[in-house]
């Protein structure tokens, strides 16, 4: 497999307590993977073991096939946001930026630019040289964020990276994370599920210390194979329904009160299925909304 | 090589923020106010002393103070006394015949830097550690060369208080003095900076290897404190204790670890046993500073 990180049966412990409990994980390159997983289900441990920062009882871990982390071979080619790690305060961002892309390996010049470039893309161009301290904590959080892209590297781990972020600059840092797609391999922890589904592409599951799943978010969530539509009442008759689409499942979820399609995608467009499916369904009951595959909040509370 | 620069990548940029850092430049800028303040107040205390020395002694009485101290160096039950207080002739040869002012200024700088370097450096390392500063740090760079480039910076940053307080010091000693200030008094003041900067190093090792092993800022401070107290009552109890026979005899030889055991050795005009001092005193701040690392390499960070 072609993996940006590999970690097999990794175990951290911190006192008695299993952090990692043998989590095997695999992360392939220039995917956008999101960690899911309840307060310490061991996220955060897993990103800090592989940044190296934790030094772990066993396993293994294979980064961009060069072993675990190695300064010396991996320095500027991953590159983290550590959660609750402040950044010096008496330093200015431009200068700061500009010393880790040095450290990274970056001539200065180009050390310089990727910083001036880097602070731009987070909108603080205008705080270029104002002291850390003299920031709020939504711009030193942006701070942050911009020292993991400098140098382009070719694996970001971004732990929590939008919490704590105004909704502008929320929806501003989904489109940067977005538009590195498919030319980085982002890892990105988050409890924000709405988050995960937008920018993530891949999700693992993690609970207690293991990985109880990883799949892509189409095998997940089925976007290209499935609508859902939710009713206001279970429709009485199926029979006309299964009639109108013959070749898809149908199934009532009451929990939910939704109906969820699912289709073959090479067969049917969900424009079809919904010109076909709808003069069926309204006479029974109405549709308060139809949405392409299911919701990742549910299919994450499924696998509790 | 890349490993080296980024070591002193790492020293230009903490020596750089020390400066900024406003608890460090309040401790700096305290150290050259005490050392300005204490050369005036022991060119004072001298004018008096001597004063009243030419009047017992009958001497006839100078304005200019230094001079009745340089010419009691010269006799012999004086330097009977200092032999006495000095117990090293050899320190005590060296020593004779320079300008009480410089030997003040001396004194000065071996007593407190010490503490200023504790003060200054010796919650560094626990202030990163603490902060998770250094998360940003050590994937980028090895954990030895961020450990090296703090010591590093932090032993610039102690050579430039030196400098200055030498400077401040001068300054006073010059204005006070006026013409009796003798020839080469600048120079002989940075000379004895550069030695008291030496001196530093070990306890500047022994502070930030300290630093290694708390996260707490007030800790590593607090730990530093207690480390030089103990060097410096371990030395006198050492060589209070120490004898010619039996085991009181390897005594001395533990000392040998201790920083105060080579301070003497940067007392001396002759080249051979300051550059043993030196190198012995750089090889002990190195491995304090070690073995402090050795324990944040096997920890998280």
């Amino acid at each position: 497999m072609n993996a940006a990180i590999e970690t097999t049966d990794l175990v951290k412990r911190y006192g008695a307590r299993r952090a990692l409990d043998g989590l095997t994980l695999a992360v392939p390159r220039f995917a956008v993977l999101g960690l899911v997983g309840p307060n310490g289900a061991g996220k955060t441990t897993w990103m800090m073991s592989v940044a190296g920062f934790l030094h772990i009882e066993s396993g293994q871990i294979d980064l961009l096939g060069n072993g675990p982390f190695n300064p010396a071979v991996h320095a500027g080619r991953i590159t983290i946001l550590p959660q609750d790690s402040e950044l010096p305060h008496e330093s200015r961002p431009l200068e700061l930026l500009t010393h880790y892309g040095l450290l990274q390996g970056l001539t200065r010049q180009e050390a310089a630019q990727s910083a001036a470039a880097m602070l731009d893309e987070v909108h603080l161009g205008d705080r270029f040289n104002a002291p850390i301290r003299s920031l709020s904590h939504g711009m030193r959080k942006r701070v942050m964020i911009a020292q993991c892209f400098l140098g382009y590297p070719e694996v970001v781990l971004l732990d929590e990276p939008l919490s704590g972020l105004d909704p502008r600059e929320v929806a501003h840092m989904r489109a940067f994370l977005t538009k590195r797609r498919g030319r980085q391999t982002l890892v990105i922890s988050s409890h924000n599920l709405h988050d995960i589904e937008v920018l993530c592409d891949h999700v693992a599951f993690i609970e207690k210390g293991r990985a109880v799943r990883l799949a892509t978010l189409e095998e997940l969530l089925g976007k290209a194979s499935t609508l859902v539509y939710a009713l206001t009442a279970e429709p009485a008759d199926y029979a006309p329904l299964a009639t109108a689409v013959p070749d898809a499942t149908l199934t009532f979820d009451a929990a939910v009160s939704s109906l969820i399609c699912k289709y073959d995608p090479h067969r049917a467009t969900p424009g079809e299925i919904n010109s076909r499916l709808l003069p069926a369904l309204l006479p029974q009951c109405g549709v308060t909304t139809i949405t392409c595959g299911a919701n990742l909040e549910t299919e994450y509370l499924k696998n509790l | 090589m890349n490993s080296l620069r980024q070591m002193w990548r790492v020293a230009c940029y903490e020596w750089f923020d020390a400066l900024r850092s406003r608890r460090a430049l309040v401790v700096l800028l305290l150290y050259m106010a005490a050392a300005l303040c204490n050369m005036h107040w022991s060119i004072n205390l001298l004018h008096k002393l001597e004063s009243e020395l030419a009047t017992v002694l009958q001497l006839p009485q100078s304005e200019s103070t230094g001079v009745v101290s340089t010419a009691l160096w010269k006799s012999k039950p004086f330097q009977r006394i200092m032999r006495q207080m000095t117990q090293n002739d050899a320190v005590l040869q060296d020593i004779t015949g320079k300008h009480p002012v410089e030997l003040i200024y001396a004194w000065f700088a071996f007593f407190y830097t010490p503490l200023l370097v504790v003060l200054v450096a010796g919650n560094r390392i626990a202030e990163d550690l603490g902060s998770g500063t250094v998360r940003y740090m050590i994937f980028r760079i090895s954990r030895a060369s961020w450990t090296l480039g703090k010591f590093l910076g932090q032993t610039l940053m102690i050579g430039f208080a030196l400098i200055l307080s030498g400077v401040a010091a001068y300054a006073v000693a010059r204005y006070r003095l006026a013409e009796s200030a003798p020839p080469g008094l600048f120079a002989n003041m940075l000379q004895w900076s550069a030695r008291a900067w030496i001196f530093s190093i070990p306890y500047l090792g022994l502070a930030m290897g300290l630093s290694h092993l708390t996260r707490s800022a007030s800790k590593a401070t607090v730990m530093g404190i207690i480390a030089i107290t103990f060097c410096f009552v371990a030395t006198i109890l050492l060589r209070h204790f120490a004898a010619d026979t039996g085991w009181r005899a390897y005594l001395p030889h533990f000392g040998m670890l201790l920083p105060d055991a080579h301070k003497m050795c940067l007392w001396r005009s002759s080249p051979a046993p300051l550059a043993t001092g030196s190198v012995y005193l750089l090889t002990l701040g190195f491995c304090y500073l070690l073995t402090g690392y050795a324990f944040f390499r096997k920890r998280d960070a």
